[in-house]
């Protein structure tokens, strides 16, 4: 097995261990946020770094051009994200919710396989750029996405009576209600950028990648705009966030198939 | 804390405890054999300089009286007797009061034990609470500061505070809420952030006065009273130091708040969908917790099917204490193993 895949397993066993930790805990009712909760996602995401780095050695560039590598890289991205905002947020449970995600992505991807592919022509960086902060702006959809899920389960326990166990853990709704906010906002921010990149290609719309890509940022200029003015609920806006993100994942596979 | 290494040790005695709780002695005898914070130093003083006495800690709240000490006297019910005497004449009962006193009297392990079951919350009123281990630290560290600790009492303190520990880190005695106070507060809080929560009491009852005191003790930013009599209202916002507002005008402010308790004794609905969900538009959807306490109900049940908007009656409120009430419970036999365990490890029972 070459060093990248050992890496990617590994990545992807460590995330299944912070879900299998974190639902133990969560059962037994002793779940309490802590480095020892974060140790298997940290380790998770040391081993994504090095699948990176290597995989980007292999392909003499940055890993983002097949859906498996793709997949990692938003895994990677949402993970960094996660440190980023998670803290800021006080959602500590963030975490619990984002293993299970990235394990799935990364489960597909090692499924899927990795091919090497040849480089065309002389690698510009501006186009590298635009890719990677698109990616990162899908991974900051996706822990909206993420958030939006903690919201909903939240405000069912909250309506239905529910007081438990999870109920305990999760955040207070308002606070998560911010927080998809924010979120959909820092990804249109840097899907904002990504386009803007491709304006100073000559690209903006010169194929079906950028023109997905003006739609998912439409879609989320929606979302935000329909949070930011209150139109409609804060349970709305979370299914907004949760079932939006199926847009930019249909995507990746016209952007990876195009 | 001091070190308790530092502390001049004076004897290693046998551990004795003479005390008396809610469950021996009704309140107005507590009161009355209660050690007010400023006497305790020169209590704790009294107690250790008793013939063949050697170290004292004194823990006085409102649930409990207990004497801690060390001796070296050749029968411990000598050491029951002295104590008993000490509490007679420091608080000078009369004689049928002192009769009428009942007192517990524990040597070495079961003196160990109390003290463990105390630091871990297991002996208070309320199952598993948290406020006792921090009494028993005050209490422990005034008798430090006084040097009337030794090598038997800064040990078993020391104990005491690492048992009380591990059974709140590794059980669950703590979780859930076993009050309708503490169940708002829980509720609230996953709500709203407390310190911008705005609470709004619409009739002035004493179950809605301990909710909002809990939230308020808790961090709540602001409380609005509206009671029928407003002199009543103006009291209770006063007590709160909130605002008083008249019966007629709380529906205009309830777009204000994101708590509203509700206990009036109206015999029909006084909050209603409609005047719920006009509120709901002009907090743009900000979420809005109404807990209803009366009996009849005050808020018409249909109000919890609107977006954002969260309803617990009396009924809900109490069965969420019952079942945090019943899962301690399920935790005290855990809890007792472990006591036991650290028992036999510190040696004062056979492992």
């Amino acid at each position: 097995m070459p060093l990248t895949s050992i890496l990617l397993l590994a990545a992807t066993l460590a995330f299944a261990a912070a879900v299998v930790q974190a639902l133990r805990a969560l059962k037994s009712g002793r779940w309490k946020q802590g480095n020892v909760q974060l140790l298997p996602v940290a380790a998770g995401f040391a081993l994504q770094t090095a699948f990176l780095y290597y995989r980007g050695q292999e392909v003499g560039q940055c890993p983002m051009k097949s859906l498996a590598d793709i997949l990692v890289f938003i895994g990677w991205s949402v993970v960094l994200l996660y440190f980023l905002v998670g803290s800021g947020f006080r959602l500590s449970l963030l975490g619990v919710f984002t293993a299970p995600l990235v394990t799935i992505m990364q489960s597909i991807a090692l499924v899927q396989g990795f091919q090497p592919y040849a480089v065309k022509g002389k690698i510009n960086a501006l186009v590298e750029l635009h890719a990677a902060v698109a990616l990162i702006a899908y991974a900051a959809f996706a822990l909206a996405c993420i958030t939006g899920v903690m919201y909903l389960v939240q405000e069912r326990l909250l309506k239905l009576h529910r007081i438990g166990g999870l109920f305990y853990q999760l955040p207070p709704i308002q606070g998560l209600a911010k927080a998809i906010q924010r979120l959909v906002g820092l990804g249109l921010v840097l899907l904002s950028a990504a386009l803007g990149i491709s304006f100073a290609l000559h690209t903006p719309v010169s194929n079906p990648k950028l023109v997905f890509s003006w739609i998912v940022w439409a879609l989320y200029a929606v979302i935000s705009f329909l949070m930011w003015r209150h139109v409609t609920s804060p349970r709305r806006t979370a299914w907004l966030a949760v079932v939006g993100f199926v847009l930019p994942f249909i995507s990746l596979w016209i952007v990876t198939h195009a | 804390m001091p070190d308790p290494a530092d502390n001049n040790i004076r004897a290693t005695g046998t551990l004795v405890c003479v005390g008396l709780n809610y469950k021996t002695t009704p309140v107005e005898v507590r009161e009355r054999l209660a050690f007010p914070e400023a006497v305790v130093p020169q209590a704790v003083k009294n107690i250790r300089e008793l013939p063949g006495f050697g170290e004292s800690v004194v823990l006085s709240t409102c649930n409990r009286v207990e004497l801690y000490a060390s001796h070296e006297l050749p029968e411990a019910p000598q050491s029951h007797d002295a104590l008993r005497d000490y509490l007679v004449r420091h608080f000078q009962l009369q004689p049928e009061h002192a009769e009428a006193m009942v007192l517990y009297q524990l040597d070495a392990a079961e003196a160990a034990r109390h003290l463990f079951r105390v630091v871990s919350g297991l002996d208070s009123m309320v199952l598993g609470e948290t406020e006792i281990f921090g009494q028993v630290k005050a209490a422990y560290k005034t008798a430090l500061d006084h040097g009337t600790t030794g090598k038997t009492l800064n040990k078993l303190f020391q104990q005491a505070f690492t048992v009380g520990k591990r059974v709140r880190n590794d059980t669950m005695i703590q979780r859930g809420s076993t009050s309708v106070g503490s169940v708002a507060v829980d509720l609230a809080e996953k709500v709203h952030d407390l310190k911008e929560c705005r609470v709004m009491l619409v009739g002035a009852g004493e179950m809605s006065r301990t909710c909002a005191q809990s939230l308020l003790s808790r961090g709540a930013k602001s409380i609005i009273v509206s009671n029928r009599s407003y002199d009543k209202a103006v009291e209770l916002a006063e007590e709160m130091k909130g605002r008083a507002m008249k019966f007629d005008e709380w529906e205009h402010a309830l777009h204000e708040v994101d708590v509203i308790i509700s206990s009036t004794s109206a015999p029909h609905f006084v909050i209603k969908p409609e005047q719920i969900e006009q509120t709901m538009r002009k907090r743009r959807w900000d979420p809005l917790l109404i807990i209803d306490i009366a009996v009849p109900r005050d808020v018409d049940p249909a109000v919890n099917a609107i977006e954002g908007v969260y309803l617990y009656d009396i009924d809900a409120l109490q069965a969420i204490a019952d079942d945090g009430r019943r899962e301690r419970e399920r935790q005290l036999v855990l809890c007792e193993r472990i006591i036991e365990e650290q028992l036999a490890k510190f040696g004062f029972v056979g492992a």
